[in-house]
């Protein structure tokens, strides 16, 4: 694997990833600004137009019909959040032109389409062409309500706006209902205009052979721009509550759901995640064990450690009846890792199952994007070994002194309606 | 001596091996150059459907509660000494396992010391440890499990639709079964599914990555212990070609309505099944195609949205093509299809859309190659619909616009068609 990171402009990177085990070239255009409740909904529209048509491929269905048509190549778009900042992109991928039936040109054929949505698109008067806006905005209204379809996200993002609250990351990256819906074709173009002036970007380009036609497209479009961007602080950590918070919905489910969330000024980032793999990330992990499975109090019990908002979470799927008795047990877990009770099983499983998952970075196209991606955000561009290496050297004592800067921040639960228990 | 089959995608060049062990166990090895990862699969071709079954040694057929597949699946992680977690947890290793419709499977995906992993994945499937008290203790769990899938409007809307679609064939029930059907499991008749499934004749190992088929060789004939074949029959209820009812709706506490169009097809088995699929699979993506007049209309009268999109569910004695998405009107969905494929049954298919979407699909299939854990399941489905792992791809330059005309006009009947909708019910907070 060849990895070469450039500067294609200020506060635009490109990355080119060459493995020649791969059969497929991808693309990956991602763009940061702040989180901010005012334009998150116009953000993600702006950026979501950019793949429902272009200036040459009026609507959708022609669109479409021209990703077919070179073998199922594919384009999307995508928002989400990290801590305080709102992530918008464009990905792209395509089979590699070997694999063509009648020797196309995919590839040549695929850098104009992803050059044409991002830097042409289809724009009349200064707004989006408003047929495919509207579908575009459609879908984001429907994302919104169906939020409330998958209950442990949910619950998750309920959580969020309870522990965040006042800060940007409360707000979800699309925005609410009522702000999508006030929002025009005109505001979105100009929003993703102010995205391509203002936003931090980053471009990965992931494929068997390195194309300079690439970067140089990119660098020629973005030179043609009036660039006035600024840094983004990928890293907000958030203050905890004087008291914790507790929020209770009754929902119409048979299974309950509880999320805490916890606070911590620690700045070992690395023993935070082996702090969280060993709580309750893996199968060996004491929440898993002892939780689920010696006491058969939840379902599930996991938990998440937030970098970006140094806040670790627990979730969980409970039967009504049991909720104080998990909360008890999730906590004195936590408590047992203070105390030091931590084996050296346990510390060496959580730095194995990492390693693992850091190994296996380089099989897919996207999981390496998303990898340098996220430790450009860090501020530290390691590779996976060097990352590896980093968890390693964490100790007991690391873990337990992570553990003990931690403080409960707040309660999120989701209670089934008293006639469902 | 055991025979190593070599086999090769004529279109990509792509090779994998396949050995019959003398233990009677088929064996899937893809040696992935430049990849760091490790996919196992060792499955057995025993799932929620199997619930009637004898072998050579029984003169009746068994019968057993539903859900009793996935219970298994959950037990075999629990040996004598210590659970497997624990094992793959010295490794690093992520183990797993999943119960579906017509298999069990256990896994484990990893980046280093694979072949430690691999003793550890044929020891614990191979030696089953179930006690009143480990079962009794299980059903608190899947009892949990079994609430939170009731919760899911996805799992509802596809088994409200399965029961409006099927009289007899288990694939209506859950997967995971029922409180009350799980509680009439008990330990001997774990043993006795466990006996007659997890026979080495009816199980596959497939494994893809950075691995070295004769050092896998080598592992399996160490551990795999040979089994004589016990001629497993497994039976199905007769199932009436027709549909149950229609329509089935339901309210849940969610944001979108959601739908599932299913059409019931003839179900069928081995290659003739993968070139039924894959004809239906191109039927499917020419009717759900983004670029159709039906789509746009669709799409602009605001009826779907990009969630809309079709897939094709077959197994043993049942098959059938399912359009799904969120909409406010699903029955509008179900027309406009059904106009369509009156159309398509009259007038056929444009050849440049077949062309098109054929050669979409073809790029799917080469994308699949692409990942260490798609070619190990690939291996395995292929396997267990006893067709080759590469046998899609040749099938798919084979058909004819004429496979899909016939398809859509035979198998896609206005009176087989059932729609299962959940509706969001606006319920207070």
């Amino acid at each position: 694997m060849e990895y070469k990171r450039t500067e294609l402009g200020y506060n635009i990177g490109y990355t080119s990833i060459t493995d020649e085990k791969f059969k497929t070239c991808s693309v990956y255009v991602r763009f940061a600004t702040c989180l901010s409740p005012s334009e998150a909904a116009a953000n993600s529209l702006g950026i979501g137009a950019l793949s429902a048509s272009n200036s040459k491929l009026r609507s959708l269905a022609e669109l479409n019909e021209r990703l077919s048509s070179l073998y199922g190549s594919a384009l999307g778009t995508f928002t989400r959040k990290r801590g305080d900042i709102q992530i918008l992109g464009l990905s792209s991928s395509w089979i590699c032109g070997k694999y063509a039936l009648d020797n196309e040109d995919i590839e040549s054929e695929m850098i104009s389409l992803v050059r044409d949505c991002l830097f042409s698109p289809n724009v009349k008067n200064g707004e989006f062409d408003a047929t495919p806006f509207r579908i575009t905005k459609n879908d984001l209204l429907d994302r919104i309500d169906a939020e409330m379809n998958n209950k442990r996200s949910y619950a998750l993002d309920r959580a969020s706006e309870l522990a965040f609250s006042g800060e940007p990351a409360e707000y979800s990256c699309y925005g609410t209902r009522e702000s999508a819906e006030a929002v025009t074709a005109a505001d979105a173009y100009a929003a993703y205009l102010k995205l391509l002036s203002t936003a931090q970007v980053e471009i990965y380009y992931v494929a068997p052979e390195p194309n300079v036609k690439i970067a140089e497209m990119f660098r020629n479009e973005f030179s043609s721009l009036d660039r006035h961007s600024y840094k983004c602080n990928f890293r907000a950590i958030s203050p905890v509550k004087n008291e914790p918070l507790t929020v209770t919905e009754q929902m119409d489910v048979l299974q309950c759901k509880t999320v805490l969330t916890f606070k911590s000024d620690s700045d070992d980032i690395y023993a935070m995640r082996i702090l969280s793999a060993i709580l309750g990330e893996t199968p060996v992990s004491k929440l898993f064990v002892n939780v689920r499975e010696k006491l058969s109090l939840c379902y599930y019990c996991t938990c998440r450690y937030i970098s970006a908002k140094n806040t670790l979470t627990i979730d969980s799927g409970v039967e009504k009846e049991n909720i104080e008795t998990a909360e008890n047990e999730i906590l004195h877990q936590l408590d047992e890792i203070k105390e030091g009770k931590i084996t050296d099983d346990e510390l060496e499983s959580a730095i194995l199952a990492m390693d693992n998952a850091l190994a296996a970075i380089g099989d897919t196209p996207s999981s390496y994007s998303s990898w340098y991606f996220e430790r450009f955000c860090d501020g530290n561009i390691v590779d996976p070994e060097q990352q590896s290496a980093l968890y390693y050297a964490v100790t007991r004592e690391r873990v337990i002194a992570a553990a003990k800067t931690l403080k409960l921040d707040s309660r999120y639960y989701m209670l089934c309606k008293e006639d469902n228990t | 001596m055991m025979e190593k089959e070599l086999l090769t995608s004529k279109v990509t060049g792509d090779t994998c091996i396949h050995v019959k062990h003398h233990s009677g166990l088929d064996i899937y090895i893809c040696e992935m150059k430049g990849f760091s990862t490790v996919e196992a699969l060792f499955g057995t071709k025993y799932g929620s459907i199997n619930t009637m079954f004898k072998t050579l040694e029984d003169t009746e057929y068994t019968t057993v509660p539903e859900g009793i597949a996935h219970f298994l699946e959950h037990k075999l992680f629990e040996n004598e000494d210590c659970g497997v977690f624990e094992l793959y947890a010295k490794t690093g290793a992520s183990g797993n396992a999943f119960t579906s419709f017509d298999k069990t499977c256990y896994l484990f995906g990893c980046s280093k010391n694979y072949t430690d992993n691999l003793r550890i994945l044929l020891d614990f499937v191979q030696k089953p440890y179930f006690t009143d008290e480990n079962v009794n203790k299980e059903m608190g769990i899947i009892g949990q499990e079994i609430q939170m899938t009731n919760d899911n409007p996805e799992w509802r809307v596809f088994f409200n639709m399965l029961k409006c679609m099927y009289h007899a064939h288990p694939v209506r029930i859950d997967i995971a079964g029922t409180k009350e059907s799980i509680a009439k499991i008990d330990a001997p008749l774990l043993y006795k599914c466990y006996e007659t499934f997890y026979d080495l004749n009816n199980m596959v190992l497939s494994i893809a990555g950075n691995v070295n088929a004769d050092e896998i060789l080598s592992i399996c004939d160490e551990l795999l212990r040979p089994c004589s074949n016990k001629g497993l029959e497994t039976v199905f209820p007769d199932e009436p070609d027709e549909i149950v009812r229609s329509e089935i709706r339901e309210k849940q506490h969610i944001g979108t309505t959601i739908f599932h169009i299913g059409y019931k097809c003839v179900p069928c088995s081995g290659t003739e099944r993968l070139k039924k699929s894959m004809s239906a699979s191109l039927a499917a993506a020419i009717l759900s195609d983004a670029s159709t007049e039906m789509y746009v209309t669709l799409l602009e009268n605001e009826v779907i949205n990009s969630t809309f999109g079709a897939e094709v569910f077959c197994g043993d004695g049942y098959f059938s093509v399912i359009f799904s998405g969120e909409s406010d009107s699903p029955e509008k969905v179900r027309e406009a299809l059904q106009n369509e494929i009156e159309r398509i049954s009259r007038d056929g298919i444009d050849d440049k859309i077949f062309q098109r979407i054929k050669r979409s699909t073809y790029g799917l299939l080469i994308r699949e190659l692409n990942n260490v854990d798609a070619v190990a399941n690939l291996m395995l489905n292929s396997h267990m619909e006893e067709v080759a792992p590469y046998d899609a791809i040749d099938i798919i330059s084979s058909l004819t616009v004429d496979d899909i005309n016939d398809f859509i006009k035979n198998e896609m009947r206005s009176d087989k068609v059932v729609l299962s909708v959940i509706e969001k019910d606006g319920g207070s907070q």
